[in-house]
């Protein structure tokens, strides 16, 4: 089965009262990419995943994980 | 007055994008399948040379503006938001998609033109309008799906 990057970005946001356009402006993207990681359609580059984690106060590996 | 954020800017840029992208495709399609009909393809006459030109022009621009990501009237702040990492990826795979359908195209006009000779310019035309549009509407597909709230 392939494997599937999951992420705990709406969960973290909504904690930190953030909207997606609040958090897009943080790290330099727009709304639409945001979106997309949330909904795991888009795998984010090692980078925008590093600034993603940092921006929430969270290391990568607490933001993101494999699923099989 | 409220000043409209560079962020802001990108957004309605992008949003802007989304919607024009397959009103885009549908012109140039309608564009090229007027040329391919009324056999201007093969004509000669100043108009002809006109109509060409038209057609050749606007590949061009929707090609430069497929490749650099449009939006030259906003800052390169702007710019850079809106053409961000997921629309880069979304570029490729709509410039991948437009490849392989010109690819496509290729094989079928070499295999038709066994039964129906066609000249150098109307075959140019199909795998243009082939690439193009593909690429246009692939583009236009993944980038609205990005922009549906899941």
């Amino acid at each position: 089965m392939a494997e599937r990057l999951a992420n705990r970005l709406k969960e973290r946001r909504g904690e930190l009262g953030l909207t997606q356009a609040e958090l897009a402006e943080k790290v330099g993207v727009t709304r639409k990419t945001v979106n997309t990681v949330e909904n795991g359609v888009f795998t984010p580059s090692a980078t925008l995943a590093i600034k993603l984690a940092a921006s929430l106060g969270l290391t990568v590996e607490q933001l993101f994980w494999i699923e099989d | 007055m409220t000043a409209i954020s560079d962020a802001e800017k990108a957004e309605e840029l992008s949003q802007r994008r989304t919607r024009m992208l397959p009103v885009l495709a549908i012109l140039f399609l309608f564009q090229q399948f007027t040329f391919l009909n009324g056999g201007l393809g093969s004509g000669d006459r100043p108009v002809d040379h006109v109509r060409i030109a038209a057609w050749l022009v606007m590949s061009i621009v929707i090609l430069v503006a497929l490749t650099t990501g449009g939006g030259w009237i906003y800052s390169r702040e702007v710019r850079r938001l809106a053409n961000d990492e997921a629309t880069r990826v979304h570029r490729d795979r709509s410039f991948r998609a437009g490849f392989l359908a010109s690819m496509a195209s290729c094989i079928a006009i070499y295999f038709l033109s066994f039964f129906e000779p066609m000249s150098a310019r109307d075959a140019i035309h199909w795998v243009m309008t082939v690439g193009i549009a593909v690429t246009l509407l692939w583009f236009a597909f993944l980038e609205r799906r990005a922009n549906r709230d899941g």
